[in-house]
């Protein structure tokens, strides 16, 4: 007979996958939910069919509900998919790194960076592969300062990667500023103010894909290496003496986060709080473990974003932008974060 | 031998701190290190874990030369206890020990049944199985400290180093602790050890390495080392060497500061 603190762990680990099962079945079950939240009124079964219209179905279809499932809401919950995902996984992954409970993907001025980038492009009539493109140059230029200044600074990296990060943030958002003061108002200056208020109104299947592809090489990154995310969040000399080579580690889990940060932006603008309330609602049901954090957060994430997006759009008869609806949720649990790091 | 430095010289920005350092230690041994503040304690634990850069002498562990081993071969040889801290996270014992294993896999994996039977032999050794599943932030100092040695255990190093050992503990805890050190030396591994107390290497060291702004002062056994003459040489006050017996008859090594008597003044 094993002793009883052993019937314990294999107990913790059978409820983390059944944990995991109900996580995934909330995420389908919210995606599919989401087909027929919206300004649209369908039906569940137009719903079906407009899916088995692709399919070959031939029946009594209304041609919009084609258009709506394939071309509007298809793409808009496979974006909320993925940027919760990518957000939450990010932001957690911040949180190890930086050993830090109190950071999400905009510290390191990532978010701010991008939508420099963005904006730059939007100003220029760039078409949108370039805007997408120039964001995601802005979030890595933004990180890469970001990490050479604090290189040079004499204070513990967590620290100063943490000042500098916020040095980088306001430095981008005084050029958002400025190209906001420049652009034509009845064009311009409407695009990039909607893009940043975080919004998936206008996402598309294309530039969903454009988004995609580095949201699966950063989770992808992450989810591989998750375990070792553990060794970070001790202090350096001791996860040293454990055989971690850090400052690699540091590196590909920066790149990796920032990756997906970037993209998220790219995709939807600024949604913020995700990546800083995600990970504590994972933590919370899973445990600190990452090799449990990561694939629980993802999970959450997705699941979060798609029932805010149904929030965003159905909530008025006008369509709120999604960054709005999360600072609302996000805002208050802060507040609660840090009331409660007082008591303890 | 297991641990053999050679005339090692290493510090910060270009200035050596540890000078011609030479000392030994085998499987089985405690090797203590004593020294005033600022005498280069830390200094050379920090280079026989590889965390600085040494610029000259050599260390070698298990015939190895430590001095280029990568951080995941080194881990291998040598663990580091540190002193009981809080990490940011509330992890579970279980999850902290586990962590001792991240030499033995590639960095893609993550711990399998194989390293959480390690991490629970590693327990079991100190008999502090039953805490696995709490979570180590709620544990005392004195709980914590023997979950980072499980830690070292189930890392499988042969060598421990351990800063200050119960520094930060209460008396009891500190008494317990160095028990539990003196058994794992039982056991066949070999500590390095950094104490404030000349006494900790009289009463479980079998090798002193008595420092002094970066150099040897003294190395050998206890006995040698800790004298009256001695220390000091090293600590700048006067010093004195005894021997009491307790009530079951086992004798220990007590270091006493002492100073001449003060004249006395009567109040007339």
């Amino acid at each position: 007979m094993q002793p009883i603190y052993r019937d314990e762990e294999a107990k913790l680990r059978r409820r983390y996958r059944i944990i995991l099962l109900v996580m995934l079945i909330g995420l389908i079950g919210s995606a599919l939910f989401s087909f027929w939240v919206g300004y649209y009124p369908l039906t569940p079964s137009q719903v079906v069919k407009a899916f088995l219209s692709r399919l070959g179905y031939q029946g009594d279809i209304i041609p919009q509900a084609v258009t709506i499932f394939w071309s509007i809401r298809l793409p808009r919950i496979l974006s909320a998919i993925f940027i919760g995902a990518s957000l939450s996984v990010a932001g957690s992954t911040y949180q190890g790194m930086f050993r830090n409970p109190l950071v999400s993907p905009d510290i390191l001025g990532v978010s701010s960076g991008a939508s420099l980038g963005a904006a730059f492009a939007i100003l220029n009539g760039s078409p949108n592969w370039l805007v997408q493109l120039s964001a995601f140059v802005g979030g890595i230029a933004a990180v890469a300062l970001s990490y050479i200044i604090s290189r040079k600074s004499r204070h513990s990296q967590t620290l100063s990667l943490v000042l500098t990060g916020s040095m980088v943030m306001a430095l981008c958002n005084a050029g958002v500023t400025m190209i906001k003061y420049v652009s034509d108002p009845n064009d311009v200056l409407q695009q990039i103010t909607f893009w940043l208020m975080g919004s998936l109104t206008k996402v598309t299947m294309e530039s969903f894909s454009w988004s995609v592809l580095p949201m699966l090489v950063g989770l992808g990154i992450i989810f591989l290496l998750r375990w070792r995310i553990n060794a970070l969040t001790l202090e350096e000399e001791e996860a040293k003496s454990l055989g971690i080579h850090i400052r690699r580690y540091r590196l590909a889990f920066i790149v990796a986060s920032t990756l997906l940060s970037a993209a998220s932006v790219c995709l939807g603008g600024l949604i913020g709080w995700v990546g800083l309330m995600v990970p504590h609602m994972g933590r919370a049901l899973v445990g600190p473990d990452y090799k449990r954090l990561i694939p629980a957060c993802a999970m959450l994430g997705a699941t979060y974003l798609v029932l805010m997006d149904d929030i965003a759009r159905s909530l008025l008869s006008l369509e709120l932008p999604i960054g709005v609806v999360t600072s609302i949720m996000g805002a208050p649990f802060f507040v609660y974060l840090i009331i409660k790091k007082k008591e303890d | 031998m297991l641990l053999e430095i050679e005339n090692l010289r290493g510090g910060y920005g270009g200035e050596d701190i540890v000078k011609d350092i030479s000392c030994r230690a085998d499987a089985g041994e405690i090797l203590c290190l004593v020294g005033p503040n600022g005498c280069g304690k830390t200094t050379l634990f920090r280079l026989m874990l590889g965390h600085l850069t040494a610029t000259g002498g050599s260390i070698r562990i298990d015939g190895q030369d430590a001095l280029s081993l990568s951080p995941k071969a080194l881990a291998n040889l040598v663990a580091y206890i540190p002193q009981h801290h809080a990490p940011v996270f509330a992890y579970t014992v279980l999850d902290m020990v586990i962590m001792g294993r991240a030499s033995h896999f590639s960095a893609f994996d993550a711990p399998k049944a194989v390293d959480r039977d390690a991490a629970f032999d590693a327990l079991e050794k100190l008999n502090i199985a039953h805490f696995a599943n709490r979570k180590y932030t709620a544990l005392s100092g004195g709980q914590r400290q023997m979950v980072l040695i499980a830690r070292a255990i189930c890392q499988s190093a042969k060598m421990f180093i351990m800063d200050e050992p119960g520094a930060s503990l209460d008396y009891a805890n500190q008494q317990l602790l160095m028990e539990v050190v003196a058994d794992l030396a039982a056991r066949g591994y070999c500590i390095v050890m950094s104490t404030h107390s000349p006494e900790h290497p009289a009463s479980i060291g079998h090798k002193v390495l008595l420092m002094k702004e970066g150099r040897v002062a003294a190395f050998g056994a206890p006995e040698a080392v800790i004298t009256p003459e001695i220390l000091e040489k090293v600590y700048d006050i006067e010093m004195d060497v005894a021997t009491v017996q307790d009530r079951y008859g086992t004798a220990h090594t007590i270091c006493l500061p002492v100073r001449p008597p003060k004249a006395t003044y009567t109040k007339n």
